[in-house]
């Protein structure tokens, strides 16, 4: 790890100081050991505040989203998934490419920092879930490299947990989605941290349309769920970051896997931000295209 | 265990509105009405000071703080300009006489009427920012000895976008050692007036008042209050009222706030010198 | 002081529950919150004594989301109808001290004598809290450096003072509401022992003269350097026990409507976005700033104290590690 960290460092340095990048948003260490948190610099004084840890799960490429506006040209160190968030913004035309230069960094995983902030000190602590079942490890795109890549460990989409689900009775399955729904405080940390929630203007931030109530329970927290849900249908791109910083501890990917799980049965295999061309499975039509509901 | 023995005693909610008749609607400009309200009792709902507020609702769509812009024995005015995004004033605009609504108030501070007193007064505003000032004049007018000078320099964006035209060119012309300036934004067929934006009116007239109450879109004041500076005015003898999004009135659901102070509840009245002492964001 | 076995909780928290309602921290399937004693009766939920819950026992006087009143609106009639009040007095099991000081800082907001909060000062009145001083903090946890007395409760909002003795729990009456409360339970012992010895915390500071230096600091560079990483959700404001903003809405069914009040939160777009289209606080800096400054001076202008308790929760949950401590100290220099 030490090494990829001063690698970062140097890159930094260079990029600042040869006017290349005038921002580069990496990580830093935060509060707790299991803390590694965003920083932005602009100085190649600053670069040693970079690190890289076990814990640099939080997904850098909305950050760019920041500076369509601004005079920047931004450098963004970049995982596996990192980079299909990226990936996504160029998709959904939030950002140019022209703007970004992105460091790939390729990653053996993230560890569970919500797991370590209950477990005592010293224990093991264990995977980050999303990393567990994470397939592209290395970054799928990039301007430059800094380390080596590494092997997956996972080849195959795990949808054991979906399974469970969907074995279960209707009557069990709302009860399951009532219980963890019914947590919801409606923060939006999932949806703020979302890479494929990039909409200008959100309809829950809309209160005086009527869509969404500001009322708090189970039925309208769950409709939020649902909805961001469906909304993410086809453009998730599995880094988890919605689960991981959800305060109420709901397995939110539980429901974004469950809609990969459908689209690859319904649409054939497809990867969210892996490509930015070419069709996605729901948003791309065909004359061919099998109409059974009509 | 029961609960308290004091809960017997009813007490007042400040957020639990008290229903309204609107009495009459009164068209001011294409988008700005005034609605006389008074209880089911015929009896006024509230007695605001000038540059007070009241909270304004159709329970059913929303609840917004507007200025009361007068008042008599059984009734308030709060005259409303709709806004294309806003739904509650698209519905107030579209309701008729007899309606019912919410209402509760007074809010704010209001004006600072003793500090006018005795003193050569300039009123400056701006398209519905004139209905705030309003109140301050009518109690001016109502108590005319105890004023000095009145001076009115009032702008809209057109003939036709002029609120309280029966006050304007009737009313307070006549009104004695009063004097009214009324301009509009550019030249238009059938207008005779001054033509050309109230904070260049301003110094153009160069009023020459001890103190100044301005009130109209953020850009007016902006505007308008350095002009004043800059003619000598002392920052405490220049007041303006100031708009914030509000929720609840009494300095509690925290969205007005500008520094410490609560426009709902420490304004909406503010002096250029507690301006000075407050962050810029607003 | 009175004592009782942690092994005969349930038993004690049965007898209050036969004449209050009573509400305790518990972990429900990975929340922590306060929730009816109810709920651990009936397996739902465990009792959580393991620090702080997640969401703050402000939810007993301000719910996230609470009915104010009653209305019909049928063609041209109104109709407006308060709401009854509480019927049955509440005891609030296991307040930590930070939490008990979060309850003073809302007392200044919704029991002011200009605008008294009757719905807020009735659960006041009616709410019996047990609170719990803490023996083993946080690493989070930096009450102590926001004035916070760690063995004695607020007492202006506690009513009897818990100890943890590792294997009973200690009970020393504050005030009569908890005395009347305590000498309706029965089965408890006695004891003489000297207060448990409470660990210290690892984040420390003097915050003296901080409303002072902010004040000339709302233009700083500073807060570009902190706003950068947020993300603008609610996250800090909805777990935080001083933050009580809210909003006004409607629940309606046909002519018949509810107004409720429901949190809001500083850092959404909404909060103080006018109709027109005026937003005086339009990005991450000014949003971030604001809190930082209403918690850490505006507050203390007005009312003489801070609002942060310094119960550590923001530190530990927000989702970017955006940490009030951090700001604190660059700002007083330590």
């Amino acid at each position: 790890m030490s090494d990829i960290q001063s690698e970062m460092r140097a890159v930094a340095k260079e990029l600042l100081e040869s006017g290349e990048a005038t921002v580069v948003i990496g990580w830093e260490k935060g509060t707790m050991p299991y803390n590694s948190t965003p920083v932005m610099i602009r100085s190649a004084a600053e670069v040693d505040k970079l690190i890289w840890d076990e814990y640099c799960q939080q997904n850098l490429s909305p950050y760019l989203i920041d500076f369509i506006y601004t005079e920047d040209k931004v450098a963004i160190f970049a995982k596996g998934c990192d980079t299909r968030a990226y990936n996504r913004l160029i998709q959904d035309k939030r950002i140019t490419a022209d703007k970004c230069i992105i460091i790939g960094v390729p990653c053996s995983g993230m560890k569970n920092a919500k797991a370590a902030a209950r477990l005592p000190e010293g224990a093991e602590v264990p995977m980050a879930n999303a990393c567990k079942e994470c397939r592209y490890p290395n970054p799928v795109v990039f301007d430059r490299k800094i380390g080596q890549d590494v092997t997956p460990w996972c080849t195959e989409k795990n949808f054991a947990d979906v399974e469970a689900i969907e074995a279960m009775g209707q009557d069990e399955k709302a009860a399951f989605w009532q219980s963890q729904y019914s947590k919801c405080i409606r923060c939006y940390a999932c949806r703020n941290i979302c890479p494929a929630c990039n909409c200008t203007n959100c309809i829950f931030d809309q209160s005086a349309s009527g869509w969404q109530s500001k009322d708090i329970n189970a039925s309208e927290n769950e409709f939020y769920g649902v909805t961001r849900a469906f909304h993410v249908a086809g453009r998730c791109i599995e880094c988890g970051q919605c689960e991981m910083v959800c305060p109420s501890d709901i397995p939110i990917m539980l429901m974004n896997k469950k809609f990969i799980k459908d689209i690859d049965t319904l649409f054939g295999a497809y990867e969210a931000g892996i490509e930015t061309e070419g069709p996605t499975p729901l948003s791309h039509y065909e004359v061919s295209d099998p109409e059974e509901f009509m | 265990m029961k609960v308290a023995s004091a809960n017997d005693v009813k007490r007042i909610n400040n957020l639990v509105p008290k229903v309204g008749v609107v009495r009459e609607i009164l068209d001011e400009t294409p988008d700005v009405k005034t609605f006389r309200i008074s209880t089911p009792e015929g009896e006024r709902p509230f007695t605001p000071m000038p540059g007070q507020l009241g909270m304004y609702s159709m329970p059913a769509v929303g609840e917004a703080m507007f200025s009361v812009t007068s008042y008599g024995d059984d009734y308030i005015d709060m005259s409303i300009k709709k806004y294309n995004d806003g739904v509650l004033t698209s519905v107030l605009h579209a309701m008729e006489p007899g309606q019912e609504v919410g209402i509760r108030g007074p809010y704010g501070n209001g004006f600072p009427i003793e500090q006018f007193k005795g003193k050569d007064i300039v009123f400056i505003a701006g398209g519905i920012g004139l209905a705030p000032v309003r109140s301050l004049i009518l109690y001016c007018m109502k108590n005319r000895e105890d004023f000095g000078k009145l001076t009115i320099i009032y702008g809209g964006r057109s003939k036709e976008d002029l609120c309280f035209k029966e006050d304007l060119f009737e009313n307070w012309p006549k009104v004695p050692n009063t004097e009214v300036y009324v301009t509009i934004d550019r030249p238009q067929e059938g207008w005779d007036g001054h033509v050309g934006f109230v904070p260049d009116y301003v110094k153009e007239i160069a009023p020459n008042a001890q103190i100044a109450a301005v009130c109209g879109p953020p850009i007016l004041i902006k505007l308008t209050l350095p002009i004043l500076s800059g003619m000598g005015y002392p920052d405490e003898d220049i007041i303006t009222t100031l708009e914030l999004r509000m929720k609840c009135g009494i300095g509690k659901c925290g969205r007005c706030n500008i520094g410490s102070c609560y426009v709902c509840l420490d304004g909406p009245v503010f002096s250029q010198a507690q301006l000075n002492n407050m962050p810029k964001e607003y | 002081m009175k004592t009782i076995e942690k092994a005969k909780l349930d038993g004690f928290l049965s007898q209050l529950a036969q004449q209050y309602r009573v509400l305790v921290p518990v972990d429900y399937n990975g929340l922590t919150q306060f929730a009816p004693y109810s709920q651990v009766q009936e397996g739902v939920s465990k009792l959580y004594f393991d620090g702080n819950v997640t969401v703050s026992p402000k939810t007993v006087y301000l719910p996230q989301s609470e009915a104010m009143y009653k209305f019909r609106a049928q063609g041209k009639k109104l109709a407006i109808e308060e709401l009854p009040e509480l019927d049955k007095q509440q005891v609030v099991f296991g307040v930590r001290h930070c939490d008990t000081k979060a309850i003073q800082c809302l007392d200044k907001v919704f029991l002011d004598e200009k605008f008294e909060d009757p719905q807020y000062k009735n659960k006041r009145e009616n709410t019996i809290v047990f609170s719990l001083a803490c023996n083993n903090p946080k690493a989070t946890c930096f009450c102590e450096s926001m004035g916070v007395d760690r063995a004695h409760a607020e007492a202006s909002v506690a009513d009897v003072q818990v100890y943890d003795f590792g294997d009973t729990y200690g009970f020393e009456v504050i005030s009569d509401k908890g005395k009347a409360c305590l000498d309706a339970v029965t089965g408890l012992g006695e004891t003489e022992s000297k207060l448990p010895d409470q660990k210290p915390q690892t984040i420390k500071f003097d915050p003296s003269g901080l409303p002072e230096k902010l004040k000339g600091m709302f233009e700083d560079p500073i807060w570009d350097s902190y706003q950068f990483k947020c993300l603008n959700c609610g996250t800090c404001t909805y777990i935080c026990p001083t933050c009580h903003c809210f909003d006004i809405n409607n629940k309606i069914r046909g002519e018949v409507g509810m107004k409720l009040r429901t949190w809001d939160s500083c850092m959404f777009n909404e909060y103080t976005l006018m109709a027109g289209g005026h937003q005086p606080r339009a990005g991450k800096k000014e949003r971030v700033r604001n809190r930082f400054l209403h918690k850490l001076q505006y507050f203390n202008e007005k009312h003489g104290m801070f609002l942060c308790i310094g119960c550590g929760r923001c530190v530990a949950k927000c989702p970017v590690n955006l940490d009030i401590t951090k700001f604190i100290q660059q700002v007083i220099g330590q």
